[in-house]
């Protein structure tokens, strides 16, 4: 590697020896670097702090602070610690170097030192913390429009809940990282009736989040009847089909009658949907037969619809598989079994009370473990009819 | 994840063990893509000691059977497990990806 350092970068050669330092400064003179010296470990803690050079040559033997202890010292500093230093010293015991880049040092040099190998090194050293440095700051970035995709998904999803007769609704919603592939919508249409839709493109992060954000353009522009379950689930195919490979988007989508409290279910490749039944009191999955997700090929069946008739007090509930799929300490996953318990545990009419409720559950159940997909839950509860 | 993969009579095996998941699905896409170099056109999954399956690994697994489809070939996936199996029938991709019961049953159908 020739010569490419630029003349902002600079080196911190430290050395109680000022014989030492004369002929390092020699040898790094045609570096190309800014150099800064410092005569002990006091001065180049100091001089460290102040101008955060991208390099340090540290000699070991020096009297009050030596070099390993200016390196713990710079190593516990948030402001200096990802300085590379070099140890330059006479020790040359193999115990001493390992010491050395235990303390976290890059590199060890032993004295007498040749002036090509030092240059060698430093060029090296300096080469690798720039392209840190790019890396460093290309994530930040990187992380920045990521939360900026992550507000404008934010955006895309229904402002507030509608306030539905005599079916009370309730919502959760977590991106696993910045922005995230599970989406819901709600529309209304008119008379009392409404489109429900839950879906999650697989994977999360960008990639996730361009599929989501596409499949809100095509459900919010779909120039159907709202009220075919299975038609707004072809009509997602269709166009999803043309950009989603690799990936695909799994849904369910549910046309909801309040007047008759009746639901008409179509299911691509999601999980089954969730219901509590007042009468006995007991949860189990909607069996409701579906086909494969969204955005693999066209269906060339007809997509099965299933009609559930909901009573006062029943609960149901669809969500997205970060929830059963999330794992605890021990590699188990929450699963469809605890979430029907917990759905069932609670006798409130207030559908983010129980949703805290399985939430909090799911949080106790992982033990700390972070979840790794995104989480998205909605509930609704049929609420007691009012008597006239 | 523990995946590894062999060629006998003309069949690509390709064997997962342990979690196909977002973390695992990088490296099983490799060996995938890397068994699919030839011009291979019978795949076959043994799948016996798959214990859990995430979207990931169905995308992976989907990609697959699309590059076979392309081929003109065929796949098959072999001795499922009763929860991968579930997770199958219910994402619907048992309509996508032939499914045999054993690895012999697998091989007769890739014949």
């Amino acid at each position: 590697m020739e010569n490419n350092t630029s003349a902002t970068e600079s080196i911190l050669l430290v050395d109680d020896n000022p014989t030492n330092l004369q002929v390092l400064f020699q040898t790094l003179e045609g570096v190309g670097c800014k150099l800064l010296i410092a005569k002990n470990g006091e001065m180049a803690l100091s001089i460290a702090g102040k101008a955060l050079p991208d390099l340090i040559l540290l000699d070991i033997m020096m009297p009050d602070i030596d070099g390993y202890e200016v390196c713990r010292q710079l190593k516990s500093n948030p402001t200096t610690f990802d300085i590379p230093v070099i140890f330059l010293s006479a020790l040359g015991d193999t115990e001493d170097k390992v010491k050395g880049l235990q303390l976290g040092a890059v590199d060890y040099i032993t004295k007498p030192f040749q002036p090509d190998e030092v240059i060698a090194r430093v060029n090296t050293h300096l080469t690798i913390h720039r392209l840190n440095r790019e890396v460093e700051s290309q994530k930040d970035q990187l992380e920045h429009e990521l939360e900026i995709v992550s507000e404008v998904q934010r955006k895309l999803l229904p402002k507030q809940l509608p306030e539905i007769e005599g079916f009370k609704l309730g919502v959760h919603y977590e991106t696993s990282r910045y922005a995230g592939g599970d989406y819901y919508d709600i529309i209304e249409l008119s008379d009392n009736r409404y489109g429900f839709l839950m879906a999650d493109a697989e994977g999360h992060s960008a990639p996730a989040a361009v599929l989501m954000a596409m499949t809100c353009a095509l459900f919010r522009s779909y120039p159907g009847s709202a009220d075919d379950p299975a038609s707004v689930l072809h009509y997602l195919n269709e166009h999803l089909c043309k950009v989603a490979d690799p990936s695909f988007m799994t849904a369910l989508y549910i046309y909801y009658d309040a007047n008759l409290q009746t639901m008409q279910i179509a299911r691509a490749g999601h999980p089954l949907p969730m219901i509590y039944r007042n009468s006995d009191q007991t949860a189990a999955e909607i069996s409701c037969p579906g086909v494969y997700p969204l955005g693999i090929e066209p269906y060339e069946i007809e997509i099965p619809v299933t009609e559930v008739k909901l009573q006062p007090g029943d609960r149901f509930l669809v969500y997205t598989d970060g929830l059963t799929e999330r794992f605890n300490r021990e590699g188990r996953t929450y699963g469809e079994e605890r979430l029907l318990q917990t759905l069932a545990a609670d006798s409130t009419p207030d559908p983010q009370a129980v949703i805290a409720a399985i939430m909090a559950n799911v949080v106790q159940f992982a033990d700390g473990h972070p979840a790794d997909d995104d989480q998205a839950l909605l509930l609704g509860i049929v609420q007691a009819k009012r008597h006239f | 994840m523990e995946i590894s993969q062999k060629e006998e009579n003309g069949i690509v095996s390709i064997a997962i063990k342990g979690r196909l998941d977002a973390d695992s699905s990088l490296e099983a896409e490799q060996v995938v893509k890397e068994a699919l170099g030839g011009d291979t056109n019978r795949l076959l999954f043994n799948l016996g000691e798959l214990e859990y399956l995430s979207s990931a690994g169905l995308r992976v697994l989907l990609s697959a059977a699309k590059e076979m489809r392309r081929r003109d070939g065929k796949i098959v996936l072999c001795a499922l497990n009763e929860f991968v199996k579930e997770i199958f029938e219910v994402s619907g991709f048992q309509s996508l990806i032939p499914i045999t019961e054993s690895v012999e049953s697998g091989i007769e159908a890739l014949s």
